[in-house]
């Protein structure tokens, strides 16, 4: 009984202060990397598409008017990282997280930093980019993650420069629902994490939209965007 | 635990050797188990159909 016990303790122990050490250390070896990253992947940086510039509501006219005269927006795509790379540094400043992001979902990534999805959009691009984390272990990079609220914002830098969402929802579901990381028009970041602390029985996420950056005034345009049918 | 390390076979660098393997295996098996039961209290938040 007392050797049960002895294990209980050594398990939380390790779980609960251990694992934040293996984190730290990975995150600081991430933060050299994702500089050596950004200076690597500069010449990278291209023009995937543009679209018209997004139309502005104007009260005194019946129909939107298209801004013709204007030059029409630019998507700016970056390569895609290897897995396990960093790539990126996320900011929260409501619950004053700063973490270093690593590409890839698989158990020895989120050991290291939240990860990136790889089959969505990287944050800044248009669509849904998904970033999951560590809710209590392993350095518990969205421990707080519960008290954002509509209107918080999160940063994200990539080589691209920094991306600038709000917080738009948080809603907690069951670890199968696949579809909150379906794509979406414009650009959104959806964080997922485990919920409530210490158990791995839901999840939290929070959906936050792209309000600036490189890519915003394309999210803009794509958002509202008809593609013209084919005659 | 002296009288267990008295009854394993063969003179003392086996008994020793046996002891180093056997602290080896119980090691590798509880960080196995520490990580399953570790999943339970986080497994890192991802959302998808295996969760």
């Amino acid at each position: 009984m007392i050797g049960l016990g002895v294990l209980i303790l050594v398990f939380l122990g390790y779980q609960l202060v251990g694992t934040n050490f293996l984190t730290a250390r990975s995150q600081d070896l991430g933060q050299q990397t994702v500089e050596e990253h950004f200076v690597a992947a500069q010449e990278e940086i291209e023009v995937v598409d543009t679209l018209p510039p997004p139309q502005v509501d104007d009260k005194d006219t019946p129909e939107p008017l298209p801004h013709e005269d204007e030059p029409p927006v630019v998507h700016y795509g970056e390569p895609t990282p290897e897995d396990g790379l960093a790539f990126g540094v996320m900011t929260i400043p409501r619950i004053e997280a700063e973490h270093v992001l690593f590409e890839g979902v698989d158990r020895a990534t989120l050991k290291k930093g939240p990860g990136h999805m790889p089959w969505t959009p990287l944050p800044g691009q248009p669509g849904n980019a998904v970033v999951s984390g560590h809710r209590t272990t392993y350095g518990a990079p969205f421990f707080d993650l519960d008290q954002l609220e509509p209107g918080d914002e999160i940063l994200v830098e990539t080589v691209l420069g920094t991306h600038t969402y709000v917080v738009r929802s948080s809603i907690i579901v069951a670890p199968t629902a696949v579809e909150v990381t379906d794509p979406k028009r414009g650009a959104w970041l959806t964080l997922t994490t485990c919920n409530p602390k210490f158990s791995a029985r839901e999840r939290l996420i929070i959906s936050a939209e792209l309000v600036d950056g490189p890519n915003f005034a394309y999210a803009l345009a794509d958002k509202e965007f008809v593609p013209q049918e084919a005659s | 635990m002296r009288r267990l390390f008295a009854a394993f076979p063969g003179p003392l660098p086996v008994r020793v050797l046996i002891v180093m393997v056997a602290l080896a295996v119980v090691l590798v098996a509880l960080f196995f188990l520490f990580e399953w039961a570790g999943d339970l209290l986080d497994s890192g938040g991802v959302v998808g159909p295996g969760q």
